[in-house]
């Protein structure tokens, strides 16, 4: 309660005291007056209203304190959203965001596109899973938080613990050249051994492989990852191919191994079939020379012949009869005079003229 | 190889065309495109390096022709890279003249090797 409202309630008071008192000296003196009792009512009244007054007041005083709670509640309420929020402001901060520069040319771009080229580089830009250029990845980096990305957890599975555990990389379809298939069941039954063995003494096993075998688990076991070309990329590029042929003495602007290579299958076709034509012409002369050879041979027997018909001739001059006796003889064995011996026949014109010629 | 004469003399060429399955001349059996697209050696500091040892960074014509490379900076071009950050790292490092020089040597080239391999592991560990 406040002065004010108790010093106004003290004077109501104090007047009724007062009428009372007077009220009753009056009675005491028997003097009673209405004016005193008039006085005592009316101070009365203003006590009783007085206090309704008090009522009044303090309800209103204990109105005042629940709104001044309330309000303290509303205020440290608006202080947590405050502080929140200003906490949430300095984490929004504190999230690395990519600084683009504000100068510069800007590009657009498709989310699918951007998407398919994170894909496409991925391979170049994210070393495959357990490969760690040894850098030791089973202890977080002290300025970063203490995550458990999927590739350390992979790492220290793989690593640590649980040689036979297939970890991630068991499952990616990772291309691997040095693990031939009698390698890995071999590895498969080492593992089952160790296993079994893990299971009768569990104890004393040692849970990680020794090193000469951890390679043959692990195909990337020692790789390197390097968010460059490497050498023989390099070396089996374009440019290098170039060098080769310059070396080779190619000039190689504008030459297409390709190109060359059809020029060269081209010739080499066409050399053969000039080669087929020229072997064609080759046996057609040849079998006309041989032809000719022939005619020519037969030409000279021909020649032989007459040769002989005339010597044969010219010496049966003197004994012809003996000869046409001898002939006209041998006809009539066979039984046919006027059949010559066959080399004879083809003669027969000139022998004819040869006769006459003789005759003359 | 060595670094033999080369002209500066010619007017920088425009980038090549986009291939798109026409028949464009070839040199010894590449299209420019896929010559330039070996913009990505320069990615590798042992290259650098070998290239410096060569006399080729210090070549007007050579440094001439890095910074006709800078096409790859930009679209359509860009999206052909498939080692971005290093290859474009490596470009805007080699226009200066300062880093062309300390390129030759070893112990830089193995300090860059180092370094790249170290974060190409670490960088995705943040978060």
């Amino acid at each position: 309660m406040d002065i004010p409202m108790a010093k106004d309630l003290d004077g109501r008071f104090d007047r009724l005291e007062k009428a009372v008192n007077a009220m009753v000296d009056s009675v005491a003196k028997n003097t009673p007056s209405e004016k005193i009792a008039e006085e005592l009512v009316a101070a009365q009244e203003n006590l009783y209203d007085g206090l309704k007054l008090l009522e009044r007041h303090q309800n209103n005083h204990a109105r005042i304190q629940q709104l001044r709670q309330e309000t303290a509640l509303y205020d440290t309420q608006i202080k947590d959203i405050m502080t929140s929020l200003w906490n949430m402001r300095k984490e929004l901060k504190a999230v690395p965001t990519t600084t683009h520069p504000t100068t510069g040319p800007k590009y657009q771009f498709t989310t699918a596109e951007l998407l398919a080229y994170a894909r496409r580089i991925s391979r170049n830009t994210l070393p495959p899973p357990g490969v760690t250029n040894g850098v030791d990845m089973s202890t977080p980096e002290p300025s970063s938080q203490p995550t458990q990305t999927p590739f350390t957890s992979f790492n220290t599975s793989f690593t640590g613990t649980a040689a036979g555990t297939p970890g991630p990389a068991m499952s990616t379809p990772t291309p691997n050249p040095t693990l031939d298939p009698t390698q890995t069941t071999t590895t498969t039954s080492q593992q089952t051994t160790t296993a079994a063995a893990t299971t009768a003494k569990p104890t004393t096993t040692e849970s990680k492989l020794p090193p000469h075998l951890q390679p043959a688990v692990n195909p990337l076991h020692n790789a390197a990852f390097q968010p460059w070309p490497t050498e023989a990329q390099i070396r089996s590029g374009g440019l290098a191919a170039i060098q080769r042929l310059v070396d080779a003495g190619i000039d190689p602007r504008g030459y297409d191994p390709e190109k060359e290579e059809r020029r060269r299958q081209a010739e080499e076709q066409a050399r053969k079939e000039a080669e087929e034509r020229a072997r064609q012409e080759r046996e057609v002369a040849e079998r006309r020379m041989r032809e000719e050879r022939e005619r020519m041979a037969r030409e000279r027997e021909r020649a032989r012949m007459q040769q002989q018909m005339q010597q044969q001739m010219e010496g049966a001059g003197a004994g012809a009869a003996g000869v046409d006796g001898r002939r006209d003889g041998g006809g009539g064995v066979a039984g046919a005079g006027t059949d010559k011996p066959k080399q004879f026949t083809f003669l027969g014109a000139d022998d004819d003229d040869d006769d006459d010629e003789d005759e003359d | 190889m060595d670094s033999g004469p080369m002209s500066v003399d010619s007017a920088a060429l425009d980038p090549p065309s986009i291939p798109n399955g026409a028949n464009e001349p070839k040199h010894g059996g590449y299209s420019r495109f896929e010559l330039e697209l070996e913009v990505q050696s320069l990615a590798n500091p042992q290259y650098l390096n070998y290239l410096a040892s060569r006399k080729f960074l210090t070549n007007p014509a050579f440094v001439a022709y890095l910074d006709y490379l800078q096409y790859w900076r930009r679209p359509p071009y860009l999206k052909y890279l498939t080692f971005p950050t290093s290859t474009l790292k490596m470009l805007e490092l080699l226009q200066q003249e300062k880093f062309r020089q300390d390129i030759i040597s070893p112990d830089l080239a193995q300090a860059l090797i180092a370094d790249g391999m170290k974060t190409a592991v670490e960088w995705h560990r943040e978060g």
